[in-house]
């Protein structure tokens, strides 16, 4: 490793995100500028363009696009006012059941749309007014809102797990999904314990009960969209089809669906379409040069170099994690999930796979980390949706936002240290 | 003259897109209803994303979505806003043309010459590169009008 060369990667990197060039141009001109170093000025221009190309060309990573054309898809009819009616009825009536209404909410639209940012502006969009409609304070279900938000990105289908299983060099995606239901759950009961602990203080009442005849009805009217995440996931976990197979076929569902239920029209689709490639390409632009640095890096020798670095430091597994997520947990703060995952994935998972922690294990780790980066500024995604459809700004929410966040740091380090949370549910599959 | 350049990319990145759509669901069906998995589809998909990724990153830098950490654009005003966003519009116009116009048509022209084609399509390879100088292009039109825009903005007197 060239000392030269890591100090040019990553200040010039730093400064380029800094002043506020868009984070995947950052991380390219960063790249091109420390190649210049050490290889002629055409050679690495030609090398980098080709990573950038054929990064893309992989059919695991088109299971992306599609899940994204299908969450619009469903973005486009009722179906958050769906979800949250279903929820409403499971546990509206607890003390604070709107906070709880509005997890549940936040984690099936997030599972079923793959976005955390969809969930959090669908979600938040209704919940916000209905909250403050019976006293709840707009920053505290803000709060509640964009932290739940996340569990999204665990619960599958999670496009940001693909993406890890592309940085990892191919770690199944059946089992990583699968692998992500009970940390999902877990760090969605965690949010609701301490949701209903402050609404308790807060003496916020639960809802009026309803007659079975309408229970029945909002459970009815919620389970085609329900459907949906058990034939998708259901499918790859018994492996009838890959992940990018499941994806296309919850597409044409979605499409039917909202035939159905009228809520598409065919002359909406091309409008829904360019919405589709508008998300889509700033993942990929950003897998492009991401994917190049991580290229850069290795030929720099970086991950090897790091690797026994860390290793130098301490060989027990457990301090090792910790200054892995310690790292995580700063990255996350500046860097979206997306180039975070995919640079950092080739760095730190060797070194882990030589503790002998499990490649699934540690992708859940990795997400759930970066999930909490997501709900920080200055580039929390999540946290300015969030504020933005609750109308408040930023530093409103940072107080209510503290206990939720004390929470799922705890979840973090339980996930961490307790690796079955992640590989009993895979186990029973026989992954 | 940016409305005519961002229609005519948003149309083709619409058709890219549905094209992509119908070839992987025509790719489940061939192998649930056929029994008879096309290989060729397999292949023409990764080029499809290939090429809406990095047409779709060109329209996307026309209307600003790419994330980026826009604190201190935010915060300054008048003059040093200015030189700041030039210099971030220099950053992103480099880019594209060093890496994707310049390495881009290298690389179109180095798989061309060595002969290079796809596996099962045997398309030439060349023809799926086509995409990086295409788009880089377009970045670079889109960022020469973003110069004239911060040119032209009023100034901020406060």
């Amino acid at each position: 490793m060239n000392l030269t060369e890591v100090l040019i990667l990553v200040i010039s990197f730093l400064i380029l995100l800094s002043i506020g060039v868009p984070i995947a141009y950052s991380i390219g001109i960063a790249s091109v500028l420390t190649m210049l170093v050490s290889i002629p000025t055409m050679p690495a221009l030609t090398t980098f363009a080709q990573r950038m190309a054929t990064s893309l060309d992989s059919f695991s990573l088109l299971a992306i696009p599609f899940f994204i054309l299908s969450g619009q898809l469903m973005n486009k009819g009722g179906i958050a006012a769906r979800l949250i009616d279903f929820s409403k009825v499971i546990v509206g009536r607890l003390p604070g059941g709107l906070a709880f209404v509005n997890i549940i909410a936040c984690m099936l639209f997030g599972a079923i749309s793959g976005s955390a940012v969809a969930a959090a502006s669908a979600i938040g969009g209704v919940m916000n007014k209905r909250m403050e409609d019976e006293g709840y304070d707009r920053p505290f279900s803000a709060a509640v809102n964009i932290t739940s938000a996340t569990t999204g990105m665990i619960i599958p289908p999670s496009n940001i797990l693909i993406v890890y299983s592309l940085a990892s060099g191919g770690v199944s995606i059946a089992a990583l999904f699968i692998a992500g239901y009970v940390p999902g759950l877990l760090l969605g009961l965690g949010l609701m314990i301490v949701a209903g602990v402050i609404a308790y203080r807060k003496k916020l009442r639960g809802g009026e009960s309803v007659s079975i005849s309408f229970a029945f009805k909002k459970l009815l009217d919620a389970i085609p969209s329900l459907l949906m995440l058990v034939i998708v996931i259901g499918g790859i976990v018994v492996g009838i089809f890959t992940a990018t197979e499941a994806s296309a076929i919850a597409v044409l569902y979605t499409l039917i669906l909202a035939m159905i239920y009228k809520e598409v029209k065919i002359a909406d689709l091309p409008q829904i379409l360019l919405d589709t490639v508008k998300t889509t390409s700033i993942v990929m632009i950003l897998i492009a040069t991401s994917v190049g640095m991580s290229w850069v890096m290795s030929y720099e020798n970086i991950p090897q170099e790091v690797s026994s670095l860390l290793i130098g430091l301490s060989d027990n597994k457990i301090v090792i994690l910790l200054i892995i997520n310690l790292v995580l947990l700063f990255v996350g703060i500046f860097m979206d999930m997306t180039p975070a995952v995919l640079i950092f994935t080739p760095i730190f998972l060797p070194v882990v796979i030589e503790l002998g922690v499990d490649p699934v294990h540690f992708g859940i780790v990795m997400v759930l980390n970066l999930c909490i980066g997501l709900c920080t500024p200055p580039v929390g995604s999540v946290l300015f949706i969030g504020c933005g459809v609750a109308n408040i700004k930023i530093h409103q929410v940072i107080k209510p936002l503290m206990p939720l966040f004390l929470m799922m740091l705890f979840i973090l380090i339980l996930v961490t240290y307790i690796p079955e949370i992640s590989l009993w549910l895979p186990g029973l599959f026989d992954f | 003259m940016k409305k005519v350049v961002d229609k005519i990319l948003s149309v083709v990145l619409i058709a890219l897109m549905a094209f992509m759509v119908i070839n992987v669901l025509w790719q489940v069906a061939s192998r649930f209803i056929f029994n008879s998995p096309s290989d060729f589809t397999d292949e023409l998909a990764g080029f499809q994303l290939i090429w809406v990724g990095l047409l779709g990153a060109a329209y996307g830098t026309g209307q600003n979505l790419h994330l980026a950490i826009d604190l201190l654009p935010d915060k300054l005003k008048g003059a040093k806003k200015k030189i700041l966003q030039y210099f971030i519009n220099l950053c992103i116009l480099s880019f594209a043309l060093s890496v994707m116009v310049v390495g881009g048509i290298r690389l179109v022209y180095l798989t061309f010459i060595l002969e290079q084609f796809s596996s099962s399509l045997q398309i030439a390879m060349g023809y799926v590169y086509l995409v990086l100088p295409l788009s880089g292009v377009i970045i670079v039109f889109y960022c020469i009008l973003e110069f004239f825009q911060i040119r032209n903005q009023p100034n901020e007197f406060n």
